[in-house]
């Protein structure tokens, strides 16, 4: 008997503690890395997005609609990359803890520096979005601000553990120092290199490293080519040598092939967020993928 | 329920304090003097007050415009035409915290009709809404949608037979979801309107007919009601399965001969509904493939023919109609999509006269904002000429936009 309801208080206790955890719903497989490396045990992570996925497309589920009801925390990149699905799901869950302006919801990128934010908003330029390029999750500065903001989220939401969150926090931060050194030190040689891109996903990589952007499959972000716009892309690429031409697994084949066969640039298949190609489970597993394709697809030769 | 009418006091009080703020020196509806140019780089003026000139609280507004050009053969009308089908205005806002606030206008070309003028209520509590204004019915997938939203250029036959074209009430409309377990959703909505009929659009009729009219004051239990419960669940990691089943109900109407001035009162409808959805996108979100079927039972007094003289009350036609829908749509890329849908309905007269529309129809989006539609269809009713159509559709869409939840 005694035995028994010392069970029962170990039973409970296990089921308390599981209880306890904070659930997080994050929109990216990027940010359900990073919460799980700054929450720990503390948190139950779920990401909205998988790994290949265009954030751009993705629709809504009934799981989402469900983990974000129940959720304590949820986590976004912002700047707009989301707009295809969390406004929805924001407005339809229900769920007060969660919503803009309470501690609940993170954004992710606040205080990022965006590139590319448009003087003028206007739908004449595309799928443009008002707060400048939102792929920040792909930039070698991005990890640290999305860490960042939701360490300082976790610890407003979840004082108790404050000391906890900074722990692992600052263990992360360490091994994201010994990355940015290996990224750093194979982008040494990129600067100049050629690149065709087929959305704007890299865009803070291209300008980190110098490289240069010689044109865009989507003539404007969002907006699919038209055979003409192909046509002008291949006659200023086939001028040039050694391009490579970027693309993340939702891109069009057919005009990836069309532009790679007709023009004679180098394909580079690159992830477009973590949890989508293999070997990029985490985040910076990610990056370092990212910088190994655009290195072997570089070469060993400096660029100009 | 003492804070909703607290704070609907509040807001009258609110109202008259707002009027009261200018009205000594003020004719109402007159402009308010104002001193000075406005400050640099705002559309207040410096008065230090976001006033009634403010730009600041203005709703977001969006328009759409619905173009078709189609040619059409073996039916009533033969022949090429274009229309400006539709022009959509709305506007939306935040009305307070807990509600938000929406109209659709649309013309086409000639009348302007709101479509729909409603707020959404959200202090009820956590995934409860109530709904208040005129708005669509929430009947199967597609009668909550504007036409210039479906897949196919028209309703389907057996929706626009049994239930019309385009039906909005005003009333009130509660909704609730809740979660079965981790991947399931269950939303069910309850409405009363004071008539769920849909308008007649004069001018256009080429034959009088008899028309049905809910009578303005009614008792409680003639309302026209609305029900829906609908489950919606993932099905592996890259499928949604939806089952849905929903109601409308007509206790008391009458058909009136308009121009003859017959009519027969004290008749009853009830349509019901059940539809299956299933939806399933690649790994890359890119590609889709939506598949539906919706059966509908149509019951009580379904339609009437004019009596044989003018004077003469039309002639009832009772008893039940079924017909149903089913479509598959596949997404080549999140611009180009390919489908077709098929539609049987027992036609609401005497005979049960059977229909069947197929159409066939290629949608390539030029970008998120506006789209060309390709379509064919053909429409077979027993014992008349099988009707053609072959169309174009252009639709744009301009101004604030967003991505709801489609269930
Ligand atoms: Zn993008």
């Amino acid at each position: 008997m005694r035995l028994l309801t010392l069970l029962a208080l170990v039973l409970l206790g296990l089921s308390a503690q599981a209880a306890e955890k904070l659930k997080v719903v994050t929109s990216i497989p990027d940010l359900a890395d990073l919460s799980r490396r700054i929450g720990g045990d503390r948190v139950e992570v779920q990401s909205i997005c998988k790994g290949l996925e265009n954030p751009h497309f993705v629709s809504v589920k009934p799981s989402h609609l469900v983990a974000m009801s129940r959720a304590d925390v949820f986590v976004q990149v912002g700047l707009s990359l989301e707009v295809a699905f969390v406004p929805g799901l924001l407005e339809n869950c229900g769920n007060a803890r969660i919503q803009p302006g309470r501690p609940g919801f993170i954004n992710a990128s606040d205080g990022f520096a965006a590139i590319d934010i448009p003087g003028q908003v206007d739908r004449k330029l595309g799928d443009v979005h008002p707060q400048g390029n939102p792929h920040m999750n792909l930039s070698v500065e991005g990890g640290a601000v999305m860490a960042a903001n939701i360490l300082k989220g976790l610890c407003a939401i979840d004082p108790a553990h404050k000391a906890d969150y900074e722990a692992r926090h600052a263990a992360w931060t360490r091994e994201l120092e010994a990355a940015q050194q290996r990224w750093k030190k194979l982008g040494e040689g990129w600067k100049g290199r050629k690149v065709c891109v087929y959305h704007q996903e890299h865009a803070y990589l291209i300008r980190g490293y110098g490289l240069v952007t010689l044109g865009s499959v989507e003539p404007q972000p969002g907006i699919p080519p038209t055979p003409a716009s192909l046509a002008s892309l291949i006659a200023t690429l086939r001028k040039e040598k050694d391009v490579c031409l970027l693309a993340v697994a939702w891109a069009r084949r057919s005009e990836l092939e069309e532009v790679r066969n007709q023009a004679g640039v180098t394909l580079v298949e690159l992830p477009n967020m973590c949890a989508g190609l293999p070997g990029t489970e985490s985040w910076i597993e990610m990056m370092d993928l990212l910088h190994k394709r655009l290195a072997e697809a570089f070469g060993p030769q400096k660029g100009t | 329920m003492n804070h909703s009418i607290l704070s609907a006091s509040a807001l009258l009080l609110g109202t008259s304090a707002l009027f009261g703020q200018g009205s000594a020196f003020q004719t109402p509806g007159m402009p308010r003097q104002v001193y000075g140019p406005p400050k640099e780089g705002t559309s207040q003026d410096n008065s230090g007050q976001a006033s009634r000139f403010s730009s600041v609280f203005n709703p977001a507004f969006s328009f759409v415009g619905d173009i078709v050009g189609d040619y059409r053969s073996g039916g009533e009308e033969v022949g090429w035409n274009a229309e400006l089908r539709a022009l959509e205005f709305g506007a939306q806002a935040w009305v307070d915290p807990t509600a938000w606030a929406y109209f659709t206008a649309v013309s086409d070309g000639e009348s302007l009709d709101i479509e729909e003028a409603a707020l959404h209520y959200k202090g009820l509590g956590e995934r409860h809404t109530l709904r208040v204004g005129k708005f669509f019915l929430d009947f199967g997938k597609q009668m909550q949608t504007h036409i210039h939203e479906l897949r196919t250029l028209e309703r389907p036959l057996v929706l626009r037979e049994y239930l019309g074209d385009e039906v909005s009430g005003t009333g009130v409309q509660w909704d609730h979801w809740f979660s079965a377990n981790d991947t399931t959703a269950v939303r069910f909505s309850l409405g009363a309107f004071s008539s769920l009929l849909p308008e007649h659009e004069h001018g256009e009729e080429e034959e009088p007919e008899a028309e049905a009219e809910v009578a303005g004051r009614k008792s409680i239990g003639n309302l026209n009601y609305s029900a829906r419960v609908t489950g919606f669940t993932d099905v592996g990691t890259n499928g949604t399965l939806q089952l849905g089943t929903s109601a409308r109900i007509v206790p008391d109407f009458a058909f009136v001969d308009e121009d003859g001035g017959g009519e027969v009162g004290g008749l009853d409808n009830t349509v019901w509904g059940l539809d299956v959805t299933y939806g399933w996108k690649d790994e890359t979100a890119t590609k889709s493939f939506t598949a539906g079927l919706e059966f509908l039972v149509n019951s009580g007094d379904v339609g009437a023919e004019l009596g044989a003289a003018p004077g003469d009350a039309p002639i009832v036609a009772d008893g039940t109609r079924t017909g149903w829908l089913l479509f598959a749509d596949h997404g080549l890329d999140p611009n180009n999509s390919i489908g077709l849908q098929i539609s049987m309905a027992e036609l609401a007269d005497a005979d049960k006269t059977e229909a069947l529309e197929i159409e066939a129809y290629y949608t390539r989006y030029l970008s998120e904002f506006h789209r060309l539609r390709f379509g064919l269809s053909t429409l077979d009713v027993d014992g008349a000429d099988e009707s053609f159509r072959a169309a174009v559709q252009y639709t744009f869409f301009v101004g604030a936009h967003g991505h709801g939840v489609n269930w």
